[in-house]
């Protein structure tokens, strides 16, 4: 069952078949969890709203016509169900304000790992809006187009907010780092 | 998608300005450029752009190692259990689902239907042997001998049917 092809999985769980949806679960529950943890960014509220993702999944997978691909379909209802719960919790941070946060000044000591975690943490301090966008592109690797018809959004808008979060990450490394050390760790 | 023209337009623009001017048209195309999303004409004026201009280098580094930083995020597990919490929250569907199990489920219930059914199975195979068997055999009317035949006949009967519904489930299943 482990190895067997996702049609055949899709087409099991949505006849009622627990075990192959077993297998979905195990094969997608990092991408899942990884995705809703870049969304909500609290641990607890991440693993809560991908358990309750792959509910809705279950319960939905009998009307899944196949017209998009399993994964898309899936990072739909994480979005769907992590953005309906962001916009229970707190009003919305604008970019602005989030770039106005101050920094200490650059680092004495910096390894290439810290680069990543410098970034994650800029990351999670960017609007929702910006986040997702930049987390459906890079990270579940889906195109403009894709992520546009996810979250209802013209392309323009989110094209729009990757280059604009990509840029707010690139002023915060500099900020953080200091192009000095940053030369050093990338040119080493 | 962007318009052709206006493409055109904007690298016309990159080949006839300073350095100044360059470098902020340049920039504004810049993380299309490391993302391979800039067309190729476009590419190759950035490339010469970048041969002789410092600043634009450091940005397009500073880009590289953001772009590449968000590109290799990696893959994030839920605690423990997660996986069996999921499979106990789900909601039960009376979907009918071939399974393997369903071959093993046929054997007790053809076993019960034996038992009950026994005797009237038993008379009917001695009568179709005595009606088919081209051998002139009379048989007595039921001896501990022709009982034994036909519980015999009656078990393998089952057998073969419970075999039979095992195939059926199992290519049942492996066809889905």
């Amino acid at each position: 069952m482990e190895t067997a092809s996702e049609d055949v999985l899709v087409s099991r769980s949505a006849r009622g078949d627990e075990q192959a949806f077993g297998v979905l679960v195990e094969r997608y529950k990092g991408m899942l969890y990884s995705m809703s943890r870049r969304l909500m960014k609290d641990p607890g509220r991440a693993e809560d709203a991908a358990q309750e993702s792959f509910i809705k999944a279950w319960a939905a997978l009998p009307g899944f016509k196949g017209e998009s691909k399993f994964s898309s379909w899936l990072y739909r209802i994480c979005y769907n169900t992590c953005i309906s719960e962001l916009r229970k919790r707190k009003p919305e941070v604008e970019l602005d304000e989030a770039m106005g946060v101050p920094v200490e000044g650059p680092v004495q000591e910096f390894r290439n790992r810290d680069i990543q975690a410098t970034i994650q943490e800029e990351v999670s301090k960017l609007p929702d809006d910006y986040r997702a966008a930049l987390t459906l592109y890079h990270f579940n690797g889906l195109s403009y187009e894709e992520i546009a018809k996810l979250t209802h959004k013209p392309m323009g808008t989110i094209k729009a907010h990757i280059h604009r979060a990509r840029a707010v990450l690139k002023t915060r490394l500099l900020e953080r780092v200091g192009w000095d050390n940053l030369k050093e760790v990338m040119w080493q | 998608m962007r318009e052709k023209g206006t493409e055109g337009q904007r690298d016309r623009g990159i080949e006839r300005s300073g350095s100044g001017a360059g470098c902020e048209l340049l920039r504004s195309r810049l993380q299309d450029y490391v993302t391979r999303e800039l067309e190729p004409e476009s590419r190759r004026l950035f490339d010469a752009h970048l041969v002789e201009c410092g600043e634009c280098q450091h940005e397009l580094a500073l880009m590289t190692a953001v772009v590449s930083t968000l590109d290799h995020q990696p893959v994030l597990d839920p605690q423990p259990g997660f996986s069996e919490k999921v499979m106990r929250s789900l909601p039960r569907q009376r979907v009918f689902v071939f399974s393997p199990w369903w071959s093993l489920a046929l054997a007790p219930l053809l076993a019960g239907a034996v038992w009950l059914f026994r005797t009237p199975l038993e008379r009917g195979i001695a009568g179709l042997l005595g009606r088919y068997v081209p051998v002139s055999v009379t048989l007595p009317a039921l001896t501990m001998q022709s009982a034994g035949i036909a519980a015999a006949a009656v078990v393998g009967l089952g057998l073969l049917v419970t075999a039979g519904g095992a195939v059926f489930c199992w290519r049942a299943y492996l066809r889905d």
